[in-house]
């Protein structure tokens, strides 16, 4: 069906914010988002939702996936309108500007054969067609530049919060998509030089050799060659100038961000014990205590010359002469067993002690006591005879009496 | 030794593990001139090894890579903490870090509980922790305070920055293609 392009362009006219969006978005869209769009931009409440919806069906602006489907496109003739209109530039592949290599190709081969027949006809519809590919060669290189330039100015401005690897995947996207494959393409001595070389020598054989005789459409080929073969270069040489500083920023910041990514996670995984010392920054740490400086020096030594003179310890070398009371008493000590064992048995120990040893101390009395009572050949034990005082040297003691005997 | 200007302060602090950058004048000039040589040979029977960094700073080489003080870890883990925040955030990291200035009550460092998680781990659990790392970060020479809450990184943080580009190459292993020292 026609459209009418008064009332076609009359739409447009009302509704440009909605076609920039419909324009912006790529692939199909669902009925409710349309509709979405449609309420968004529809400023005016003169036309209803519903009307812009019919509107955009039977402008044929958008067409439905499939017919029935609940899904539409943008329609193609609309989509390069709008991409004209909005100044919007796609990158060309390195794909189709292969195609256009291949075409070239085609286009000698049959140049060729046209020549050698002298076929007139066939020489100029190639001319033609040689003509037309360089065109778009030349459209789709400014356009490919454009697409570049946008995307990083867009990029550079793009303050949505993504996470650098991310930006870096994208601009590497980009650059390995785009740029690097067609400057493998483009450059002197790649496929392209090649293709415009062997165009540019059958378009001279075709101005020697045959009837041919529209000299300005030759010139006019072999300048835009020579154009096209300049322009393509130069274009992508400045895509990769673009690119380049983006890309290796943050390519720099992806690899750091991935640094400090694998450190936290193996601290996260391995805990602080097994996180090594790989992933910490060491510096230096010289524990240094100073010289003592000249004001030290001087007190230390004003504390040694001020000091008062003092005599030093004079030690006794003379030998004792009385036997020490502890080594009588331990003398003492050893021999009581003997002389125990000798009177035994005893109904009354400590009465026994008392009475041979009357100048010995408390202390020493119950010294002695002790030391026979844990003799492992005596035998100790409490008689039932009422408690009594025994006096010492130094004292009286009160107990009941103790019998010995050999065990 | 009369002919090395500033060589007593300019040793104490490097031989603290301080970082001397444009911060640190006179004894940034003193060690950017074309002394530089004669200040590295000066230290070297010392045992200190003088190193100028690529993005133009001093330090001593670590004497003992092996024996790690408690700050330093905690140092790492602050540094790879906000490396990653700024990485979330789409930002060039260098720019992110040495581009702007901070405030101690906007860093990043409780704002997950992963973040807090780490943290715990090197003894680190609040704000005034943070601030002791940042007071640790400033005797090193990697930031400035500007006032009580404020301050910003110094240009010695590149350390930080070579230490995870090598972690990156080293421990992720990746293909020479994709190493970021390779050329492009």
């Amino acid at each position: 069906m026609k459209v009418n392009a008064q009332t076609f362009f009359n739409f447009c006219s009302g509704h440009v914010p909605l076609l920039r969006q419909l324009a912006e978005r790529t692939g199909e869209l669902s009925e409710a988002e349309i509709a979405g769009l449609i309420r968004e931009h529809t400023l005016s409440q003169e036309e209803l939702p519903e009307t812009t919806w019919r509107r955009l069906c039977e402008l044929q602006i958008l067409v439905p996936t499939e017919p029935g489907s609940g899904y539409y496109l943008l329609a193609e003739p609309v989509a390069r309108l709008l991409t004209y209109l909005f100044d919007e530039a796609n990158p060309t592949t390195p794909e189709i500007v292969r195609g256009y290599i291949a075409s070239l190709e085609t286009l000698g081969g049959q140049l060729l054969r046209a020549v050698e027949t002298d076929n007139v006809t066939f020489v100029g519809l190639a001319f033609h067609e040689i003509n037309n590919t360089l065109r778009k060669i030349h459209a789709d290189l400014e356009e490919t530049q454009r697409a570049v330039q946008n995307e990083v100015a867009a990029f550079k401005a793009n303050r949505e919060r993504v996470a650098v690897r991310d930006r870096y995947r994208q601009i590497v996207y980009w650059m390995e998509r785009f740029v690097e494959p067609m400057v493998d393409i483009v450059r002197p001595d790649a496929a392209m030089a090649a293709a415009f070389e062997e165009t540019e020598r059958l378009l001279r054989l075709a101005r020697e050799q045959s009837l041919f005789n529209d000299h300005p459409a030759l010139e006019r080929n072999l300048r835009y060659l020579r154009l096209v073969r300049q322009h393509a270069l130069r274009v992508f040489q400045e895509c990769r100038k673009e690119f380049q500083p983006l890309y290796e920023s943050l390519r720099r910041s992806s690899f750091i961000a991935t640094g400090a990514a694998i450190a936290l996670e193996r601290l996260q995984r391995e805990g602080i014990g097994n996180w090594g010392t790989q992933p910490v920054i060491g510096t230096c740490a010289l524990r240094m205590q100073h010289v003592p400086g000249d004001a030290a020096i001087s007190l230390a030594l004003r504390r040694v010359i001020e000091h008062p003179p003092e005599l030093a310890p004079v030690i006794s070398f003379d030998e004792t002469p009385e036997v020490p009371s502890g080594l009588v008493s331990q003398i003492w000590l050893n021999a009581l067993p003997g002389e125990a064992i000798a009177a035994l048995p005893l109904d009354d120990l400590l009465e026994w002690l008392a009475e041979r040893y009357p100048d010995k101390s408390t202390g020493e009395i119950l010294s002695g006591f002790s030391r026979l009572i844990f003799l492992e050949t005596i035998q100790a034990r409490f008689s039932e005879k009422p408690e009594r005082d025994y006096s010492t040297a130094d004292g009286t003691l009160h107990g009941h009496p103790l019998q010995i005997e050999l065990a | 030794m009369s002919a090395l200007p500033h060589v007593r302060p300019i040793f104490e602090r490097l031989s603290r593990g301080t970082h001397l950058s444009p911060d640190d004048e006179p004894f940034f000039s003193a060690l950017s001139s074309a002394k530089f040589g004669d200040y590295a040979d000066y230290f070297a029977p010392l045992g200190f090894e003088l190193i100028r960094h690529e993005r133009e700073f001093f330090y001593f080489a670590p004497n003992d890579p092996d024996k790690v003080p408690d700050t330093l870890p905690r140092i790492a883990v602050f540094s790879y903490i906000l490396i990653d925040h700024a990485a979330n955030q789409g930002e060039l990291i260098e720019d992110f870090i040495l581009g702007r200035n901070f405030l101690i009550s906007a860093l990043p460092h409780f704002s997950l509980d992963r973040y807090a998680a780490l943290l715990r781990q090197v003894e680190v659990h609040d704000a005034a922790d943070l601030k002791l790392i940042l007071q640790h970060l400033e005797r090193l020479g990697w930031l400035k305070w500007l006032g009580i809450d404020e301050f910003r990184f110094l240009r010695p943080f590149h350390r930080v920055f070579d230490r995870c580009l090598e972690l990156s190459t080293q421990l992720a292993s990746p293909t020479d293609a994709e190493r970021p020292d390779s050329t492009v």
